[in-house]
């Protein structure tokens, strides 16, 4: 049998200690490496693609949720924290492992099976859907993170002009510069605040912010003109939908 | 319930109290020249039966309340209950006379106590105003006591109010991460768990005895916060560092406790935790003329969220309102935030134990 390997993700040394001692004795489990903190767990995960990763939810430039977002496709995951109740709802609703601190060595080794198992059948752990969930309410993530071969691209959400789906990946247009990531539009529709963000077309969303003026373009569908003259088709419910906002 | 009849140690009490009463009696009504017998055959069952009747002047005494404008009516009522209760009385006791005489050694026991109407009629009516006496007595201690009761209840809530929102104080992040750092040096540095279990226990014990009180001296919330950074320092190790700058003279000055440890557990929690250098804390607290400031100041991630200036959040919004209830506005509670320190600033009177504000 292989040994898993491991990438640990905790901001803080004496909780990475711990995962370390009780993981010292199992020679079926071997850490590849351990972060204190977003970046460089994200960077790890890339560069060792490890078979399993303990990641501490509050940590430091990105938190657990956004390494997941980030990296979750490729890695099977067990969540720790402290304490956090939405988050903790969240797992259960996706039968995802989570260990609370503090915990013992015998519910780390029940976790590791669990995860040993998945691995064994191939099967991935962890839906996208879980960090939108995951965070108290009224906490809207305020950025984009994009990840380009091991960085890490942060894009403010007031910077996107809209967003366009290309086949498998999203296109999100900010600041003249172009950055693809892997979801549906529909994934980053419910990220985005919907204050603000407006769906106008099958393959559109746009930020209202930008919007200069709307033009008829032909008999029931319309053209969005932006500010700095890009324009966008919009569907008749996205016209719908944009009043609604804009009234 | 009658308050005597629904407790079998009062009735006793009661029914003690009868039998003098029952031996009076039986001296006013015994005839001259027949035996003791004939008065005991009469007397104590009369007494017996009057005890109880006066039972009934609980309920005239509920009705009319000793105090207040209806005072007259009520020793009107009282009066009538009297007369009325011990006229029935004197009544059943002819009925009875009657009843025995035939019994009799000697004939004309009723026609005796008939001569003795008048008098036991006195009596009886000062009898039934003594019981109501009592009653008023009984009735004015049960209210004391309820009285005594609702207060006490009214304390246990107060008091329960206050460990609640202690509790909700005390953040659970703060609580099981400490709780992991303990777990993680018992095998690598027993002597380092140890000392954090002492840190947290004083830090514990301090926040609850302190938090029961309404006021407490500025040095014993600043112990408190020391604690609270002793704890932090072993979970952050040399990401987080604190630089001190009090002034001596403001120990004596008087805060609600626990108002500066939450703003230091913002500044750790939102300045410091996001960092992946840490930072140092800034903490000052001065004297200003008649004033106290305390000033608190913390890094920010620059590349990240603003510190939430709401979300800092709870924590502040409860030191505003604290302070806002014992000094009106004459306290200030401001908030900034410059390049990437952030300032929370406190300034308020300085009163000391025994000053009036």
């Amino acid at each position: 049998m292989t040994a898993i390997r491991i990438v640990v993700a905790d901001d803080e040394d004496l909780a990475r200690s711990l995962v370390r001692e009780y993981l010292k004795d199992s020679i079926d489990v071997q850490i590849v490496a351990e972060c204190a903190n977003g970046f460089q767990a994200v960077k790890a995960v890339t560069e060792l693609k490890p078979d399993l990763l303990l990641l501490d939810i509050q940590m430091p430039r990105l938190d657990g949720f956004e390494v997941l977002d980030l990296v979750g496709r490729e890695t099977n995951v067990i969540f720790i924290t402290a304490y956090d109740q939405y988050a903790i709802r969240a797992f259960d609703v996706h039968a995802v492992d989570y260990l609370l601190k503090p915990f013992s060595a015998e519910r780390l080794a029940e976790a590791l099976d669990r995860a040993r198992r998945k691995i064994a059948k191939g099967e991935s752990t962890t839906p996208t859907a879980l960090a939108t969930e995951g965070r108290a309410p009224g906490t809207k993530q305020d950025r984009i993170l994009i990840r380009d071969g091991s960085d890490v691209h942060v894009i403010p959400v007031a910077k996107i002009d809209y967003v366009e789906a290309q086949d498998d990946y999203v296109c999100y247009r900010a600041e003249g510069k172009r950055l693809l990531k892997q979801q549906t539009l529909a994934d980053a529709e419910a990220v985005l605040d919907a204050a603000r963000f407006v769906r106008i077309h099958r393959s559109y969303i746009l930020n209202v912010d930008r919007l200069a003026k709307l033009e008829l373009y032909a008999k029931d569908s319309h053209a969005a003109i932006l500010r700095d003259g890009t324009r966008l088709p919009v569907s008749r419910s996205g016209y719908s939908r944009l009043n609604a906002l804009i009234g | 319930m009658h308050p005597l009849l629904e407790n079998r140690q009062r009735l006793a009490f009661y029914l003690i109290a009868w039998l003098p009463i029952a031996a009076i009696l039986s001296v006013i009504l015994k005839r001259d020249a027949s035996p003791w017998l004939e008065t005991l055959l009469l007397a104590p069952p009369m007494s017996g039966l009057y005890a109880f009747m006066c039972l009934s002047a609980w309920y005239v005494c509920l009705i009319a309340p000793l105090r207040g404008p209806s005072i007259a009516r009520s020793l009107g009522t009282l009066g009538a209950a009297s007369g009325l209760s011990s006229a029935i009385w004197i009544l059943l006791g002819e009925l009875w006379a009657i009843a025995l005489d035939p019994w009799m050694t000697t004939p004309g026991l009723s026609d005796h106590y008939s001569t003795q109407a008048a008098t036991a009629f006195a009596i009886g009516m000062l009898l039934y105003l003594l019981a109501a006496a009592a009653h008023y007595i009984l009735i004015a201690v049960d209210q004391h006591r309820e009285a005594e009761k609702a207060t006490l209840e009214m304390q246990v809530l107060a008091r329960e109010a206050e460990l609640k929102a202690l509790r909700a104080q005390i953040d659970p992040h703060f609580l099981f991460n400490s709780l992991n750092s303990i777990s993680a040096l018992t095998v690598s540095d027993p002597q380092g768990a140890r000392r954090m279990c002492l840190l947290l226990a004083d830090f514990l014990r301090s926040s609850l005895v302190l938090g029961a009180k309404k006021e407490i001296p500025v040095s014993d919330e600043l112990h408190l916060v020391e604690r609270f950074l002793d704890i932090e320092k072993v979970r952050y190790g040399k990401r987080l560092s604190v630089v001190r700058n009090v002034d001596p003279n403001c120990n004596g000055c008087l805060v609600p406790p626990l108002l500066i440890q939450p703003l230091v557990e913002n500044a750790i929690r939102h300045g410091i935790a996001p960092l992946v250098e840490g930072g140092t804390i800034r903490m000052d607290v001065q004297r200003e003329g008649t004033a106290l400031e305390i000033i608190l100041e913390n890094p920010v991630d620059s590349t990240g969220e603003p510190m939430p200036k709401d979300g800092a959040g709870v924590g502040l919004e409860n030191v505003r309102s604290r302070l806002a209830k014992l000094f009106a506005n004459e306290a200030v509670v401001g908030v900034s935030q410059e390049n990437s320190r952030f300032q929370v600033r406190l300034r308020f009177p300085c009163v000391q134990f025994g000053e009036t504000r």
